[in-house]
């Protein structure tokens, strides 16, 4: 055979793996108002960067080979604003993007290739679940399991997921491994699908309530932010990644400063009232001591007791762990103690220093916590953060009582301990402490109340606890973020470069 | 039109009720504020809609998770 013979063969074979399932799934593909698989590839990676691994691969049945163009999961390469990363776009459009024999060796590829050289891996999760009949009986079934490491996650590199339609089996997996998630609305994320579902266990169930985004993003949390469209949910995974370094072994990469920076934080006194029966938006303050428009926030809707957010304070990245007044009065309820453990899980994994804002009566007690495990969440939560080795610095703003104080990097726990004069630190609210010890309330004698709060309150203040060197500054709120600026200039971590022991690195992604 | 009911995220009491039966209300708008953890808890509607009717009155002990109001939407 010719060289043109072999080329004209080349070409054929090639424009017909670049045609995914045909125009006939692909244009059902579009009629949804979604991206396909190689236009999302487009639309991540820089332009002419996509460089493709495993164009030709097919199933290993010689029958399907034909109708299984890339085998369902396009991968491969390209860079993100600059940076290298790997990528698998599930194509939906080929045997509904199911996993098999041949394009789980591919995600492994990519996953490998990812982890050996630092560098980002992104899924694009689209898929129906295993192949039937590829996986069908003891052969199918046990020719899987090749791969060892395949769910293992040492966080050597960040993992970020979109869930871009249904996304069962592997796609539904790696989402779960992942450390950010997007999700286009009109997306199902669960183990099986509805169909399997009802017919496994007889349970009807709607798609939106087996495994939707308000499920996944309210009451689960595993999703952190729902899209109308697939731009909307790539754009956010770039966003996402642009905070973090490319893998484990590098500090995060720095950003310009925007002009006015410093103007927001001097009129902090403006967002925080001196009461302390009154809630404020914690956001508000976050935004206000960061980098204009710095601010990222992490599971917005779930869990709003506490906030998570990555921002940039002089261009430098930082996470923030705050308690959030506004939301159930900042009490910090069990999944605020999921949200906040997963946000260590990733700061310490990717040497992302921390700012812990307190302004919280505490864990939220009672009945419905308790059932939820509290005290076992509340101790993921404090241990996590005592194994996190990267900066910390913890500010006490208004009140913070009980064990919450120590949960949220107290007294040695920070790397420096602030509070701002008007902090109140003590086992409990004062208030409650009153009934509690004393055993009455306001009600019930405002004399003998007023006589026990004097007595309650007394040594509680950012003074007392600096006395002790417990808090190694007071500081005047308006200079909040000029001071954290300068402590991670001092908390600098020479000796590593800025890497942390990544004591969390293998922490479960879900629990 | 379809109904969305509006839940206490936590237990406490009624403190004060700050909008009326047919008042339009968008994402984000208080409509109550509770008393809670020594707190003044504001309950905001996460969807846009019409103030249909009010489950709960001033000084009602509520539990979290409870319906508190319903909204046309």
């Amino acid at each position: 055979m010719s060289f043109d013979a072999i080329l004209d063969d080349y070409e054929k074979r090639r424009e017909h793996a670049l045609a995914m399932g045909g125009p006939e799934r692909v244009a059902r593909i579009k009629a949804r108002g979604s991206l396909h698989a190689r236009e999302r590839i487009d639309y991540l990676f820089d332009e002419g960067t996509f460089i493709e691994s495993g164009l030709f691969a097919t199933s290993f049945i010689p029958e399907a080979q034909a109708s299984t163009p890339t085998d369902g999961k396009v991968c491969g390469y390209g860079r993100i604003n600059g940076r290298e990363a790997a990528a698998v776009s599930h194509d939906l459009s080929v045997k509904g993007a199911s996993s098999s024999l041949t394009n789980v060796k591919k995600m492994r590829h990519m996953r490998e290739t990812a982890v050996r050289n630092g560098m980002p891996l992104v899924l694009l999760n689209e898929s129906s679940g295993a192949r039937i009949p590829d996986t069908m009986g003891a052969v199918g079934t046990g020719a899987l399991g090749q791969d060892p490491e395949q769910f293992v996650r040492r966080r050597e590199v960040p993992y970020a997921a979109a869930v871009l339609g249904p996304a069962y089996g592997t796609a539904c997996w790696f989402t779960q491994l992942s450390d950010f998630v997007a999700m286009r609305k009109g997306g199902v994320l669960a183990v099986s699908s509805p169909k399997v579902t009802e017919i496994a266990i007889k349970e009807k169930v709607d798609p939106e309530e087996l495994g939707g985004w308000k499920m996944q993003s309210e009451i689960t949390g595993k999703v952190d932010y729902a899209t109308d469209t697939d731009e909307e949910a790539l754009d956010l995974i770039k966003k996402f990644l642009s905070y973090l370094p490319s893998h484990h072994n590098e500090r995060p990469p720095e950003g310009a400063v925007p002009a006015g920076s410093d103007d927001a934080a001097r009129k902090i006194l403006d967002i925080v009232p001196a009461e302390r029966q009154k809630v404020y938006d914690m956001r508000k303050v976050i935004a206000a001591l960061s980098d204009k428009d710095s601010v990222f926030e992490v599971k917005p809707r779930f869990a709003r007791a506490a906030t998570t957010a990555l921002a940039r304070i002089n261009g430098r990245t930082v996470g923030y762990v705050c308690s959030n007044p506004l939301f159930k009065a900042g009490a910090l309820d069990p999944d605020a103690c999921d949200k906040v453990t997963s946000f260590l899980v990733l700061c310490d994994s990717f040497n992302v220093p921390l700012i812990f804002l307190t302004d919280t009566p505490g864990f939220l007690i009672g009945l419905a916590g308790e059932v939820k495990k509290a005290p076992g969440r509340i101790m993921n939560f404090m241990t996590a953060m005592q194994l996190c080795t990267v900066p910390k610095v913890s500010i006490v703003m208004r009140k913070s009582y009980g064990q919450a104080y120590l949960n949220m990097a107290g007294t040695r726990n920070a790397d420096e301990m602030l509070a701002w004069p008007s902090a109140d630190i003590g086992f409990m609210d004062p208030n409650v402490a009153v009934n509690v010890v004393y055993g009455v309330t306001y009600e019930q004698d405002r004399e003998l109340f007023a006589k026990h709060l004097k007595e309650v309150t007394e040594a509680s203040s950012a003074y007392d606890l600096a006395s002790i060197y417990s808090s190694q500054f007071v500081i005047d709120p308006r200079e909040t973020r000029q001071v954290i600026a300068r402590l991670l200039e001092v908390h600098n971590r020479d000796r590593t470069g800025g890497i942390s022991k990544h004591q969390l690195g293998n922490w479960p992604t879900t629990f | 039109m379809a109904e969305e009911r509006v839940r206490s995220e936590m237990t406490g009491k009624v403190w004060k009720i700050i909008a009326s039966v047919g008042d339009e209300v968008s994402d984000g708008d208080e409509i109550m504020i509770l008393e809670s953890m020594k707190m003044e808890i504001p309950v905001m509607v996460d969807t846009d809609g019409t103030i249909k009717e009010f489950l709960v009155g001033e000084g009602d002990e509520v539990t979290e998770d409870q319906e508190i109001a319903v909204l046309e939407v």
